[in-house]
């Protein structure tokens, strides 16, 4: 297959876009619903996987013609499980708060699928600046997904966006709320609805292409 | 008494899939036929219940005495891991039947988000879950907790996976097809299972 190298900003938009990891491949659900109750903790979930990504795609770029291929997966895992303990360390250090409502889910990015399935996708085929942007774009789009649907369902679920720490805004009164999006059935509600617009939008132009 | 209040509670209030939101990824993919579900639900039932007895020894007899907990995270999805690759070996040298029935699933499960995560709950934050349930961390509370929970996902799966095969015969519009209409389902289901968090 004489495929032609793809440039950087094209793998970058790759990630964002076309392949976006919450709505196109749907890899990593499990904190895509779990840490979407506010805008504040997506945020937070997305920082954690766009350094921990873009870290294991540099090592595992940078160590993938030494690593025999029978081996491969569990030392691509005790990379990642080293970079995610790492990042536990600091986000309990420096950003507790976070911190405690990622709980669980902060120690849980190392089996996301995302983070491991690029590795094994495209880092161990990549030189080390291109995985490193590949990993970038992924989290991006990632880190885009999540917080979309965080949006949704803190807006109105809880009437408010909170950005970071009191940087919140109550924008919709009590009364007008719907409390279920930010129980956890909502989560699989929002989620659902985006897919099928985002389906819809897809299929649009797509029919308009061809 | 708080055995069968964890157990419950494990089971249905606190459903792994629908309440936790741990182990998605295989849920929603599966669960498109009855068999499979079943299959997959007894692999994960198995592997959580055992990898987490594993992990309870090692987090309160090795990582607690020399005071490492901050590694339990590398410990737990290389002990994992490795159990899981074990536990593949044994069955295909054992059992033929059971290999074909739960061999395809057993690699899938060391990145069942679910295996880790119970691991981590019942013995990092042992005290916070065990907690909700007025009770202690313990080896039998972790057992039966792990148990509860891996019991409630192949409930759940089952039963999801009975009402998507009756989906199929029903025509939906093309943007609803697969995964969006099947996390409206899990949707309704969640809703369904809120209902069980009066009784305790």
């Amino acid at each position: 297959m004489a495929k032609r190298q793809k440039s950087l900003s094209e793998i970058f938009s790759n990630g964002l876009f076309s392949q976006n990891p919450t709505f196109v491949q749907f890899l990593g659900m499990c904190p895509t619903l779990a840490v979407t109750k506010s805008v504040e903790s997506a945020l937070g979930m997305g920082a954690g996987v766009v350094f921990v990504l873009v870290m294991s795609n540099l090592f595992i770029s940078l160590i993938r013609n030494f690593v025999p291929r029978e081996v491969r997966i569990p030392i691509y895992i005790v990379v990642i499980a080293s970079l995610v303990t790492i990042l536990e360390m600091f986000m309990w250090a420096y950003m507790r708060p976070i911190a405690m409502q990622l709980g669980t889910f902060l120690s849980l990015i190392v089996v996301n699928c995302l983070i491991l399935g690029r590795a094994e996708a495209f880092a161990s085929k990549n030189g080390p600046v291109k995985s490193m942007v590949d990993g970038f774009g992924m989290a991006l789009g990632f880190t885009g997904g999540i917080a979309l649907i965080a949006f949704f369902r803190e807006l109105l679920g809880a009437g408010s966006i909170t950005i970071w720490g009191d940087l919140a805004f109550q924008l919709i009164p009590q009364n007008y709320q719907i409390s279920i999006l930010v129980a956890p059935a909502g989560a699989f509600l929002v989620f659902g609805i985006l897919v099928a617009q985002i389906n819809k939008l897809k299929f649009k132009n797509e029919s308009e292409v061809a | 008494m708080d055995i069968i209040a964890i157990a419950f509670g494990a089971i249905f209030v606190n459903n792994v899939v629908l309440n936790q939101f741990y182990g998605l990824c295989p849920f929603l993919g599966v669960s498109t036929k009855k068999s499979s579900a079943l299959s997959m639900g007894m692999a994960v039932t198995f592997v959580i219940t055992l990898s987490t007895m594993i992990a309870y020894w090692i987090y309160n007899f090795v990582l607690v005495p020399y005071e490492i907990q901050y590694v339990s995270t590398i410990v737990f999805i290389l002990v994992i891991a490795s159990f899981v690759q074990l536990v593949e070996m044994f069955i295909k040298k054992f059992s033929s039947s059971l290999y074909s029935a739960l061999g395809v699933y057993l690699p899938l499960i060391t990145t069942n988000c679910a295996v880790l995560g119970v691991a981590i709950d019942t013995t990092v934050n042992g005290s916070t879950i065990m907690g909700k349930y007025g009770s202690e961390p313990s080896f039998l509370n972790a057992t039966v907790y792990a148990l509860g929970i891996s019991l409630g996902y192949a409930i759940v799966i089952f039963l999801f996976s009975a009402i998507r095969e009756e989906m199929d015969a029903y025509p939906i519009k093309r943007n609803w097809q697969g995964i969006p209409i099947a996390l409206i389902t899990a949707f309704i289901m969640a809703m369904i299972f809120v209902g069980f968090g009066g009784i305790i």
